[in-house]
């Protein structure tokens, strides 16, 4: 076991949700109506998915290295590591609920228009409620991702116990040094948190619709 | 009362004026894909047309002209409008007395205060006891009534009716139309509905403008539209029989390929030796056991009875014209009407309407 990085990691993945999903919301709310501009940036964002972890940390260990663009160095800290898996994690969070948000009828949109709600009051009142299950699972599925986030990790934060080694660096370090049993522990920690958390998702997509009770007149 | 004028080309033509005044339903009819729902959608504001004016209740919603541009366009939360969608587009999220609610979410009321005018409107349409239940747990019909109470919950200053009956079975119906019927009494403000059934539009509107390709046809009440369309093209899209060709001349209407002049009053409008197309109504056919000088002669071609109402389909011996007509079955019974049987129609020239021969392609349809 290695609480150090069971808990960086823990660490990790509750900033990148606290930061991500807020922006998720919006991102995918406002992808809805992006008009030409919309293949673009949805490519822009799935670039993650398809990109080797390599080439990003690359191109991350270069941007946030040196001065970066932040006036600071930032890589082999958290706050490195942070800045990276936002942007890993970006397809992880927008799509989930870019496709809820599609999936809501846009006559519903319409009877609320004509009912008389403002555009935040449309979106707080009946587009949040019915794209629910897609904000948690994007929760749930950005959550999983960074704490089993490896290549980016390893490239922008190096090991650094308590700084950057999060429990799948440590399960790589253990191997190295032949301590397999250690390293079994954590991988089977990973594996239990990824397939409970995978299965939550698929749960919530599976279900026939139901309400959210989320708002009351 | 409402005053509409629009006008666009693009991205669909739309040539629209129409008036309605308080308590009057006014039904917009036509084909498949003329515009009728766009019309509506632009009064509601969920569509901006190029140019035109919208007014309610002397407010301007929407006007915008060819030198000043867009001067005036209201966001549909702006307009004080009642929308009730085809398909219900209720919140299904929300329980059907909170659905009512939202259009109130705005109102200065408590939310206790809110609930029970809510509930009110629940009670009005006779679905107060399934207030708590979700759409999903509704049926057709009662989604219907809980679409219709959220529009009206607004107190709205009209009511805009999308083919509000298309997607419920034929009870369920004749039970809105009761409603509607009663509602209307009620509220006083101008009712557009639109529609294809031209039963339904002939049965519940004060007034009817025929829509074809974006373009307003005719607007009269329906009693006119269908004895006196405009021109071929209305007689088409409202489905009036009996509709055929012929030739006028100076008070005289030749029947096309019939032999057959009839005299007719005209308002002077049709000049002399014009292609025209003319139309009887049913009080203007009477059928004849044995032949005149005014009849024309006849086979039945089927007999379709249904109750006690018949609806007879004869071919002329000359010109080949087919002629519907209805009567009772004791009319059919007397006359010993039958399939393949001859008889004699006689047509009182005086009911017959001339018009200016339209047709889908002839651009002057929607002008002439």
């Amino acid at each position: 076991m290695d609480p150090d990085a069971i808990y960086l990691s823990l660490k990790l993945a509750a900033w990148t949700l606290v930061l991500l999903l807020p922006f998720g919301i919006w991102a995918a709310r406002y992808l809805l109506n992006a008009g030409l501009l919309k293949p673009f940036i949805e490519a822009a964002l799935a670039l993650p998915l398809v990109l080797p972890p390599t080439v990003l940390g690359y191109y991350l260990l270069v941007g946030l290295g040196g001065k970066s663009i932040f006036g600071i160095p930032l890589v082999f800290s958290f706050t490195g590591i942070l800045i990276a898996s936002l942007i890993v994690n970006l397809p992880f969070a927008i799509q989930p609920i870019q496709r809820a948000f599609e999936a809501i009828n846009p006559e519903i949109r319409e009877a609320a228009q004509v009912s008389g709600l403002s555009s935040w009051q449309i979106f707080r009142l009946i587009e949040l409620p019915l794209a629910w299950r897609g904000i948690t699972s994007a929760a749930i599925l950005t959550f999983a991702h960074t704490l089993g986030e490896f290549g980016v990790i390893l490239m922008v934060g190096g090991a650094i116990p308590g700084e950057t080694k999060t429990v799948s660096i440590a399960i790589y370090d253990k191997v190295q040094s032949f301590d397999t049993a250690g390293a079994g522990t954590l991988s089977l920690i990973l594996l239990g948190t990824s397939l409970v958390a995978i299965a939550i998702s698929y749960g919530l997509f599976g279900r026939n619709p139901s309400p959210s009770k989320g708002w009351r007149s | 009362m409402l005053k509409i004028k629009l006008s666009q080309t693009i991205p669909n033509p739309l040539q629209l004026n129409l008036e309605c005044i308080p308590g009057e339903l006014h039904a917009l009819v036509g084909p498949s894909g003329s515009g009728k729902t766009t019309a509506l959608r632009t009064i509601a504001g969920l569509n901006n047309a190029s140019f035109g004016k919208i007014e309610c209740d002397g407010e301007i919603w929407f006007e915008a002209n060819e030198i000043n541009g867009t001067t005036t366009a209201l966001s549909p939360a702006q307009r004080s409008c009642g929308f009730l969608f085809q398909q219900y587009a209720l919140f299904p999220h929300l329980s059907a007395l909170e659905n009512v609610c939202i259009p109130l979410y705005n109102s200065v009321a408590r939310i206790s205060e809110r609930q029970a005018q809510a509930q009110q409107w629940l009670n009005r349409m006779g679905i107060g006891e399934l207030a708590n239940r979700m759409p999903n747990q509704l049926s057709g019909g009662q989604q219907q009534r809980v679409a219709l109470a959220r529009a009206l919950a607004r107190t709205p200053k009209i009511l805009l009716l999308d083919e509000p009956f298309s997607a419920v079975d034929s009870p369920t119906r004749q039970g809105l139309y009761k409603t509607l019927a009663e509602l209307r009494k009620d509220l006083n403000i101008p009712i557009l509905l639109v529609t294809h059934d031209l039963r339904e539009a002939d049965l519940l509107a004060d007034r009817i403008t025929v829509i074809d390709q974006g373009f307003g046809l005719q607007s009269a009440p329906p009693q006119i539209l269908f004895k006196r369309p405009r021109n071929s093209r209305v007689a088409e899209l409202v489905g009036i029989s009996n509709m055929f060709e012929g030739v006028f001349t100076a008070g005289n209407l030749t029947w096309n390929g019939c032999n057959r002049v009839f005299d007719v009053v005209d308002k002077g409008k049709i000049p002399s030796n014009t292609p025209v197309a003319w139309v009887i109504p049913a009080d203007g056919i009477s059928l004849h056991a044995i032949p005149s000088t005014t009849t024309i002669e006849a086979e039945v071609e089927y007999i379709s009875t249904l109750g006690q109402i018949a609806v007879i389909q004869l071919r002329t011996t000359v010109g080949n014209h087919i002629v519907t007509w209805e009567a009772s079955a004791a009319e059919v019974k007397r006359l010993a009407l039958d399939a393949g049987k001859k008889s004699y129609i006689e047509i009182d020239g005086a009911k017959i309407h001339i018009m200016p021969l339209r047709p889908i392609n002839d651009p002057r349809r929607f002008t002439e």
